[in-house]
């Protein structure tokens, strides 16, 4: 093996360029990756490849994140919701049932998320992120297909209560819930509460944003979720600290994130 | 193995050769095995990498070794380092280090490898020309690739 000069990359051996192609968004794979030449072709259509399946690249606008929608996020959807529904269903196909983590932001609907429930046999991450054509039902139902479930994000999406109630009942081994909801208003703690009751295995809860949630939830959460090793309460500023509430935030969560603390990651 | 033997001398294919302590060379688990089955002395033959490329995975490997328990650099430091290590390795290098990782079973150099290209290429036109990879398929194919992929033509 010579260094410098002309390298095959075609000729990578399989599981190498595998690894490779497995790092890039599944709209990059289909766009592009597959297009490429024969054995990276071949190398795309491997169900191995599509154990993840990412698709956000281009729909979110950099600039404004983590804010959920801005003129310029429009402008950088380069397909049409429905080619990206399309794209997707043809993912969820190239992995043959082998699905185990997807990642949607936006674009994701009730018939494409039965879709992809359906399909898999196993889903142990799902993100249904700014999802906003998504209802309470289809997801309760879908992810009842997937007791395994262990980390879900449903960040800036709204969802009733008994639904995230209901997810946690179907989803035991539940331990990421991640809630950031900055432009989507929970009427009151209803919500924590639900997690609270619903959902009391988790490990890692991220609230960032949720304004409207008061001492009430926060207290239900640290009262039930007693294995609560991280908690992003950032940007919840309806949370009044008085009396030991913070002493036993400190004391019961091993990595805790406080309202004001800063927001640069 | 004696802990006296700390260590050891790795030779690349182009007959370079590399003495380095046993702790930074076991982060591969192809030496790894090597030093455990006994069945080489305290030089190692490494035939599939090259004196330049050799030189690299020791460098990477001596900053992820963790010597005596203060090899601890924060690992924001370590990460900023990992993208300078990759940042301007031109494809070639990049190229023969992911053989390099994968031969000498370096798991985290195989990621840190395989991110960096992954990172570098996303369009067509920087697989073709980055990575020097010629399209060969035939229009046939190209059309049956095309009829595959509709999604561009929805509505």
């Amino acid at each position: 093996m010579k260094d410098g000069g002309y390298r095959d990359w075609a000729g990578l051996p399989p599981e190498l360029t595998s690894s490779i192609l497995v790092r890039l968004d599944a709209i990059e794979i289909l766009e592009n990756a597959q297009k490429v030449c024969k054995s990276w072709h071949r190398v795309c259509k491997d169900p191995s490849m599509w154990r993840k399946i990412d698709m956000h690249t281009g729909l979110r606008c950099d600039g404004c994140y983590p804010r959920p929608d801005c003129d310029q996020c429009y402008e950088t959807l380069s397909l049409s919701r429905r080619c990206y529904e399309t794209m997707c269903r043809h993912a969820v196909d190239l992995s043959q049932g082998g699905l185990v983590e997807i990642d949607i932001w936006r674009f994701c609907t009730n018939s494409l998320l039965n879709y992809i429930a359906d399909r898999s046999s196993s889903l142990r991450k799902v993100g249904l992120v700014m999802c906003h054509k998504l209802d309470g039902e289809t997801l309760v139902e879908a992810l009842a297909k997937h007791p395994l479930l262990e980390e879900l994000d449903i960040s800036y999406c709204s969802f009733p209560e008994e639904s995230l109630k209901a997810v946690g009942k179907s989803c035991p081994n539940l331990k990421t819930l991640k809630l950031k909801t900055p432009e989507v208003t929970y009427n009151d703690d209803e919500f924590a509460i639900a997690i609270a009751q619903g959902m009391p295995g988790l490990r890692h809860l991220q609230l960032f944003g949720n304004d409207v949630m008061g001492n009430e939830g926060l207290e239900a959460i640290l009262d039930s979720c007693l294995h609560l090793e991280h908690l992003d309460l950032r940007q919840c500023s309806g949370i009044q600290f008085v009396g030991d509430l913070e002493k036993r935030c400190y004391q019961r969560i091993r990595d805790l994130r406080m309202p004001h603390d800063s927001t640069d990651d | 193995m004696s802990k006296s033997e700390k260590k050891i001398v790795l030779k690349s294919l182009d007959n370079e050769a590399f003495e380095v302590e046993k702790a930074v060379a076991l982060q591969s688990q192809t030496i790894w095995v090597m030093c455990e089955d006994k069945c080489v002395g305290n030089e190692i033959p490494l035939e599939n990498v090259t004196g330049q490329i050799l030189a690299k995975v020791i460098d990477y490997c001596k900053k992820h070794a963790v010597v005596d328990g203060d090899g601890d650099e924060s690992s924001e430091e370590l990460k900023n380092w990992d993208t300078e290590f990759t940042k301007n390795m031109d494809q070639s290098t990049l190229f023969n280090m992911i053989l390099a990782a994968n031969y000498l079973n370096i798991k985290s150099l195989l990621n840190l490898t395989c991110q960096a290209v992954a990172d570098k290429t996303k369009t067509i036109d920087e697989f073709h020309t980055f990575l020097n990879i010629e399209n060969n398929f035939t229009p046939e194919e190209e059309a049956q690739i095309c009829q595959e992929n509709l999604w561009a033509f929805d509505d």
